[in-house]
């Protein structure tokens, strides 16, 4: 029992591993996650618990290994947000308006984390329809943060962030249209990848923004997140990783006038993580990207009038079955001007070719995941020296720029201020996952020194 | 005519097929504002980009 305890906290590698060799069984250790569930219930991270399917799929993945059959995943329980389709299990999208839908197929990341023998364990909690990043969702609950309940667990993969750093599973899946898979990584203190914009099929995904859209894993070690990469995608960039030296590596550290509204503690811890790199060899270089004051405004317009194309229908038909704050935003989505759409796609050209500049002199960016550490639930501003902002739009506000251009972008946790765990952002070239988790692997080893 | 911002509000909404309330434009008014702003911003910050190419 005591070793099973053990292991539900353990990095995923480790867990398949012990799996392989029989130290443990697939149904055991459901079990055990199970229990730590119903202690954390009051966490909300869960729509759908894993229940007796899950502990039918241990049994059956159990039968297999003592057969000495093997899979990359092979009895590991993965929890998937609850907007990825789940064939004959109920896929709400946080909503109401889908709380009876029960797809016919899995979405193609749920098909693919089956055919590697993970359990598809339960349904995680987001913020309705993945629209907005408090995860205070009207009607499957207000999801808390794991480090303290009174403060909010980012979103809008929130269920999964929490699932992975309580301890409730072996790792997540999570989708990220403006940051929903790191921020709450960096505000639960677990690793968060959002891969190149394409990398992972989204088809039986709920979309959010067709154009901002991404999937991804949430994990509780890079190397984990790597390795999920890999069963998802066929990329080998989590073995490639393992082998790319970072020493000699140009890192650039952004500065300039966006870190003015980022907490000064958080900054720090940038800082710290930037400095023990430099130790380590790596050559660390300031960069200051001013078109990224523009990114908000683009976001805004851009996300709006996409999701508002989403729920063209149910908004205008049934807008009552929507939460307020969702409700609100894709009313004004259906009021954004074609020529508004326009200009915010000509602006994230400009975005575009401002980081093609940078990446010419660097190879990994590095910044915070989030400007403040987990807000309190129902703060509605952050107060800066220059006035308020919406928390949400501050959240998102150094994660929505890789969005808007699709670059590899990785929150690891590096530090705590105030007993919350702060995310260190690392980004870098289309399709260098390799070096985004090389560099996020070294963070990650000097968090721990 | 719409001559106040709610009036405004309201019209477009209703020329996006967008049925609002009264106490609907009241919630949206401050968010929509915000959006304007940011609109203008972004405006504003392209003219500068077509100046800069079209000399």
């Amino acid at each position: 029992m005591r070793a099973v305890e053990a292991l539900t906290s353990a990095p995923l590698v480790e867990i398949a591993r012990s799996l392989r060799q029989r130290k443990v069984s697939p149904l055991e250790l459901v079990d055990a996650y199970g229990r730590r569930i119903e202690q954390a219930s009051g966490l909300h991270a869960f729509i759908t618990l894993p229940g007796e399917r899950a502990r039918q799929d241990a049994r059956r993945a159990g039968r297999r290994l003592a057969q000495g059959e093997s899979g990359p995943l092979l009895g590991v329980p993965i929890a998937v947000k609850d907007l990825f389709a789940t064939r004959g299990v109920r896929t709400t999208a946080g909503s109401r308006i889908l709380k009876d839908w029960v797809p016919s197929r899995d979405a193609a990341v749920v098909a693919r984390l089956r055919a590697a023998g993970a359990i598809i364990f339960g349904k995680t909690n987001l913020h309705e329809f993945a629209y907005g990043v408090s995860n205070a969702n009207p009607w499957w609950g207000v999801a808390h943060n794991p480090h303290d309940p009174s403060r909010s667990p980012g979103g809008s993969s929130g269920g999964s962030a929490i699932a992975v750093a309580a301890g409730l599973c072996a790792a997540a899946l999570g989708s990220d249209t403006g940051g929903s898979i790191r921020v709450p990584s960096s505000l639960c203190g677990c690793v968060g990848l959002k891969p190149t914009f394409g990398a992972i099929p989204l088809d039986g995904t709920f979309p959010l923004g067709w154009s901002l859209d991404h999937a991804g894993p949430l994990a509780r070690t890079v190397g984990d997140a790597g390795f999920l990469l890999g069963v998802l995608t066929g990329m080998d960039a989590g073995r490639r990783a393992r082998r790319t030296s970072t020493r000699g590596l140009r890192v650039g550290v952004l500065q300039g006038s966006i870190l003015q509204k980022v907490q000064p503690r958080v900054a720090d811890q940038v800082d710290a993580a930037a400095a023990a790199l430099r130790r380590r060899g790596l050559r660390i270089r300031e960069v200051t990207i001013p078109e990224m004051e523009w990114t908000v405004a683009t976001q805004l317009v851009t996300l709006r009038a996409e999701a508002s194309a989403v729920h063209r229908r149910w908004i205008r038909t049934r807008p009552r079955s929507y939460g307020a704050d969702v409700r609100i935003r894709l009313q004004l989505g259906a009021l954004v001007a074609g020529a508004d759409y326009v200009l915010a796609q000509r602006m994230r050209g400009r975005l575009r070719a401002a980081f093609e500049r940078i990446f010419r002199n660097v190879d990994v960016l590095l910044l915070p995941t989030t400007p403040i550490i987990a807000p309190v639930i129902g703060d509605r501003t952050v107060r800066w020296r220059s006035g308020e902002e919406p928390v949400d739009g501050a959240l998102v506000r150094l994660t929505a720029p890789f969005n808007l251009i699709g670059l590899p972008a990785l929150s690891v946790p590096f530090g705590h201020v105030a007993g919350l765990p702060v995310g260190v952002q690392v980004v870098a070239q289309w399709m260098d996952e390799a070096r985004v988790l090389a560099v996020g692997r070294l963070i990650e080893e000097l968090a721990d020194a | 005519m719409p001559v106040t911002e709610r009036e405004e509000l309201a019209a477009a909404g209703r020329a996006a097929g967008i049925r609002l309330t009264a106490r609907e434009v009241a919630d949206l008014l401050p968010a929509w504002k915000r959006y304007l702003g940011l609109v203008e911003e972004l405006r504003a910050a392209m003219a500068l980009e077509d100046w800069d190419e079209g000399g």
